[in-house]
């Protein structure tokens, strides 16, 4: 009768922790496991080779030019998408139906599956007879190959991330205007302080948690990009477009090459660990002001 | 039989003793008010007696049976809390029904119940409202009701007076005080006012740092505080004391209550006179006015002694505009205190005559 | 200064105007596409207006693939995930909310971890796991993983919080039982940020390509994102009338579900995450 009480908060939790163990805790740890094994997937045994697989990693040029195109990818990504949300944010963070309407549009990319986003940039971008270069026709800049070359198909995917996540970040960004107090602006405005100085001095330092926010939750999903190089370039043309996530991808599913794989994904552990403790550094310490 | 005892209740919050060995009985049918300044324990030892909190050590008893170890819900007690705390998402009928369904009532008497209660406190128009649009005094009807539908043997009441405006305070004072007439079930009231205690209790019971100071009824503790802090609690403005070790000052002979143990006197502020010559029939002081209050019926006057500031309180006189005057107390009307606060009365009150005269007399 | 005004305000709105396209006409393109001809879609300059509007390439996407069978299998997924996280985050929530016990705040961070552990990382690991258990290509390697949810708990728990004390100590002595109390008093209580959430929980798993293009490789398993990108491989490709046609099958349910409910959507995606 009395141990009830004792356990029950237990048992509430016990379902959904259970599926975390499982599916979320317990496969980096094997992980981690594998990364130290070589293994084809079909053979009974797993032969433990120590470091070797990221001994093989760190040597191999395939896998700098994958680590590579995941920095660049997600540094273009990131600064980007956050540079132009906060324009954005800043004019259209007005009530008036047009401003409104312009907030929808540019939100309602982002609850569409990436899949059909995909999809639908892929035909865009055709070389041929895409919408892109009839657009580039008008302002007679000749056809561009997009996702065809290697060296502009890592830049059409971060235009399609782009396209896909500014809206988010500007929403993101108009909540952030909207949280600082008005008698702050009139304060500023009584103080006879130009615009600008009002932005600079105000309006930006009392953002940067919502930038901080942004940048690293940004960066994290942009490590993960995967939708769109397996539906759009398949990594290519020649690994121009082969970002971590398609790589652990091929080397586990096409090539059998398991600790290899899990050595990618160790590190891409570690690159997302970096993050989430820079974003917990960051807000213990964080640059707000209420 | 609904008679509830607390035997040797202490309750500990994180190791700190918020209250310590509380014995206190509360009889079978009345209107007890459990008052005392914030932090007392008031509150706490209303929870106990509802199971809201567990008691740490120590017995509680409701009519013949040990509730203990009871859950909130089986000790057959209903509170009324401070803000309601009406169920939101429910309308009035499920609000007032809710307990019902938990004790598994026949759908047909649980509807006769709700609406014969509703009928009761006026509620019948609005059973299908939300809480949200009612007003105040419409959900503190609600809360009463969801409380009498149960036909509890206890009645536990929060402040339930609190949130409500002045005069709206006032009716439902009224209206409790009818209601527990009509029902003769026990209701404990906790409130920190002493105005409300005064005027709803039949039985106050005053609190101060996890103990109870004094049990009474509302006129004996006015008449007869047994000690300082009831004194000063109960009355308003509240009772004037003294240290008589400022007396001694002003009368040598004051030495011979020390003698006897008073380290206090004190006086109710609505049992001066002021007089514009020194008395010769009461203890008396000389003051000077230094603020009048004019309450209408009521004035209370800011007075400075040598010994100190004290207030006076007159009722349906006229106003003294004089600067000077002369404060006597009938030493009738004087109280004792022990160096602890407690009250001394062995002291018969008129032998004191010619002392204290004297120190009203040195100090013109 | 009256003239520049207007010239302002003017400009403004054209701005305005050409960002609502840039946003917007992607997805009139692949409307109109989507029932242009074959021919047409080979055209440049590009046609806007098909000559004829060809239904009859829904029934042909339709047809090219088990597209009933995506349909249904997204729908179990997607509902499946969301009972099953509504019957385990909610008891976590009130749990986390109401009780202290010995290691809760351990397990409490120890769920919030999971938030940061994309299901890009763990694919492979778990993907073993899965086929070591035998179920690989199953509907159930779609559901189980998302079978709660440390977001829908971060949210929940926080609601239940809000729940006055009082109004549970009501409850309890109106003698409900916990159980009661949880369903009665705090659910409806926390309703709009449980609507909140399964709509954000919905829309994601509606959306996701990733987790069933991994853990599944059969036609009668995929679910309607996985079929849809395969419709670009019929006819050795660029048939995209054909393409943006199984592509509206995904997209439009979604539009419809943002158009009806923009504000909680909105809400759902930007403002729960800055908290």
């Amino acid at each position: 009768m009395k141990s009830w009480p004792i356990i029950r908060p237990y048992v509430m939790i016990a379902p959904a922790l259970i599926v975390f163990l499982l599916f979320f805790i317990y496969p980096i740890y094997y992980m981690v496991y594998l990364s130290l094994h070589s293994w084809d997937f079909i053979s009974p045994t797993k032969d433990f080779v120590g470091l070797s697989n990221f001994q093989q990693l760190l040597n191999s040029s395939e896998f700098a030019k994958v680590l590579s195109n995941t920095l660049v990818y997600t540094f273009g990504t990131v600064v980007f998408s956050i540079t132009l949300a906060l324009f954005l944010a800043l004019w259209l963070n007005r009530s008036t139906r047009i401003h409104r309407l312009a907030q929808t549009a540019v939100f309602s990319p982002y609850i569409i599956s990436l899949a059909s986003i995909a999809l639908l940039w892929l035909w865009m971008m055709d070389p041929d007879f895409g919408l892109l270069n009839w657009l580039l026709s008008l302002v007679g800049i000749p056809k561009q190959p997009w996702l065809t070359d290697q060296n502009t198909a890592l830049f059409s995917l971060i235009l399609v991330a782009v396209w896909k996540g500014v809206g988010f970040n500007t929403l993101v960004f108009i909540a952030g205007l909207q949280s600082i107090p008005k008698d702050l602006y009139e304060a500023a405005d009584l103080d006879q302080s130009p615009k600008w100085r009002t932005f600079y001095k105000i309006t930006l330092p009392m953002l940067t948690p919502t930038l901080f926010f942004l940048v690293v939750t940004n960066v994290i999903v942009s490590f993960q990009v995967f939708d769109t190089v397996h539906i759009m370039t398949l990594g290519g043309p020649v690994n121009s477009t082969n970002t971590l996530v398609f790589n652990i991808y091929m080397h586990g599913f096409r090539f059998f090459n398991i600790g290899y794989a899990s050595a990618v994904g160790v590190i891409l552990l570690i690159l997302l660990a970096i993050m989430t403790w820079l974003y917990f550094r960051l807000l213990s310490k964080r640059v707000h002001y209420q | 039989m609904a008679q509830i005892q607390l035997k040797n209740v202490s309750k500990n919050f994180d190791g700190e003793s918020v209250i310590e060995r509380l014995n206190i009985t509360i009889k079978d049918g009345s209107f007890t008010v459990l008052v005392g300044p914030s932090g007392c324990g008031k509150t706490t030892t209303l929870r106990m007696i509802a199971g809201l909190e567990e008691q740490s050590e120590g017995e509680i008893w409701i009519g013949d049976h040990n509730v203990s170890d009871i859950s909130p819900g089986k000790r057959d007690v209903a509170m009324v809390f401070q803000n309601y705390a009406l169920y939101p998402t429910m309308s009035v009928r499920e609000n007032i029904e809710f307990g019902l369904t938990n004790r598994k009532i026949p759908k047909v008497e649980r509807k006769e119940l709700v609406y014969e209660i509703a009928e009761i406190v006026g509620l019948t128009p609005y059973l299908s409202k939300k809480p949200q649009q009612l007003s105040g005094g419409q959900r503190q009807r609600v809360a009463l009701a969801r409380a009498m539908v149960k036909k509890p043997k206890v009645f536990l009441m929060d402040e339930p007076l609190s949130n409500l405006d002045a005069k709206l305070r006032q009716q439902m004072r009224m209206e409790l005080i009818q209601l527990h007439k009509r029902l003769g079930t026990t209701f404990i009231y906790v409130t920190h006012d002493q105005v409300e205690a005064m005027s709803m209790g039949e039985d106050v019971i005053l609190m101060n740092k996890g103990k109870v100071v004094q049990q009474a009824g509302p006129m004996e503790l006015y008449n007869e505080p047994n000690s300082m802090f009831v004194s000063q609690f109960v009355g308003m403005p509240p009772m004037n004391v003294m240290s008589i070790e400022d007396l001694v000052t002003y009368s040598e002979d004051s030495w011979s209550f020390q003698q006897q143990g008073v380290s206090y006197i004190g006086f109710r502020p609505e049992k001066i006179k002021l007089l514009k010559a020194p008395s010769t029939s009461g203890f008396c002081l000389n003051c000077e006015i230094i603020n009048r209050e004019t309450l209408g019926a009521e004035i209370i006057y800011q007075l400075k002694s040598q010994i100190g500031n004290i207030q006076g309180k007159s009722y349906l006189t006229p106003m003294v505009n004089e600067k000077k005057v002369y404060v006597e107390v009938e030493y009738s009307d004087l109280y004792y205190f022990d160096k602890d606060g407690n009250r001394i009365s062995s002291i018969i009150r008129t032998e004191m005559k010619s002392t204290l005269t004297a120190a009203g007399e040195k100090t013109s | 200064m009256k003239l520049l005004n207007y010239l302002l305000k003017g400009l403004n709105w054209v701005l305005l105007l050409t960002v609502i396209l840039i946003f917007i006409f992607p997805f009139f393109w692949m409307i109109t596409t989507a029932f242009k001809s074959f021919s047409e879609t080979m055209m440049f300059p590009p046609k806007w207006i098909p000559d004829q509007w060809l239904w009859q390439n829904f029934v042909d996407a339709w047809q090219s693939g088990p597209f009933l069978h995506y349909y249904i299998n997204s729908i179990t997924v997607t509902v499946s995930i969301l009972v099953l996280q509504f019957l385990t985050v909610i008891p976590a929530s009130y749990a986390f909310a109401r009780y202290r016990f010995k290691g809760d705040r351990f397990l409490f961070a120890l769920i919030m971890i999971t938030l940061m552990i994309p299901a890009q990382l763990i694919f492979l690991p778990v993907y073993l796991q899965m086929s070591s258990w035998g179920l690989i290509d199953s509907l159930a390697s779609l559901i189980i993983p998302f079978a709660s949810s440390a977001f829908g708990i971060f949210l929940i728990r926080q609601a239940f919080k809000q729940v006055p004390n009082e109004l549970i100590e009501a409850a309890r002595l109106d003698q409900a039982s916990e159980w009661k109390i949880m369903w009665k008093i705090m659910v409806p209580y926390a309703k709009p940020t449980i609507i909140t959430f399964a709509l954000f929980s919905f829309i994601t798993h509606w959306n996701d390509y990733f987790w069933p293009l991994v853990m599944t490789n059969s036609e009668l398993s995929r679910t309607l994102p996985v079929g849809i990108a395969r419709l670009r491989d019929i006819d050795s490709g660029a048939s995209w009338n054909l393409v943006m046609a199984g592509n509206m099958l995904l997209v439009v349910p979604i539009l419809v579900i943002f158009f009806l409910a923009q504000r909680h959507i909105i809400k759902a995606f930007v403002y729960t995450g800055v908290k």
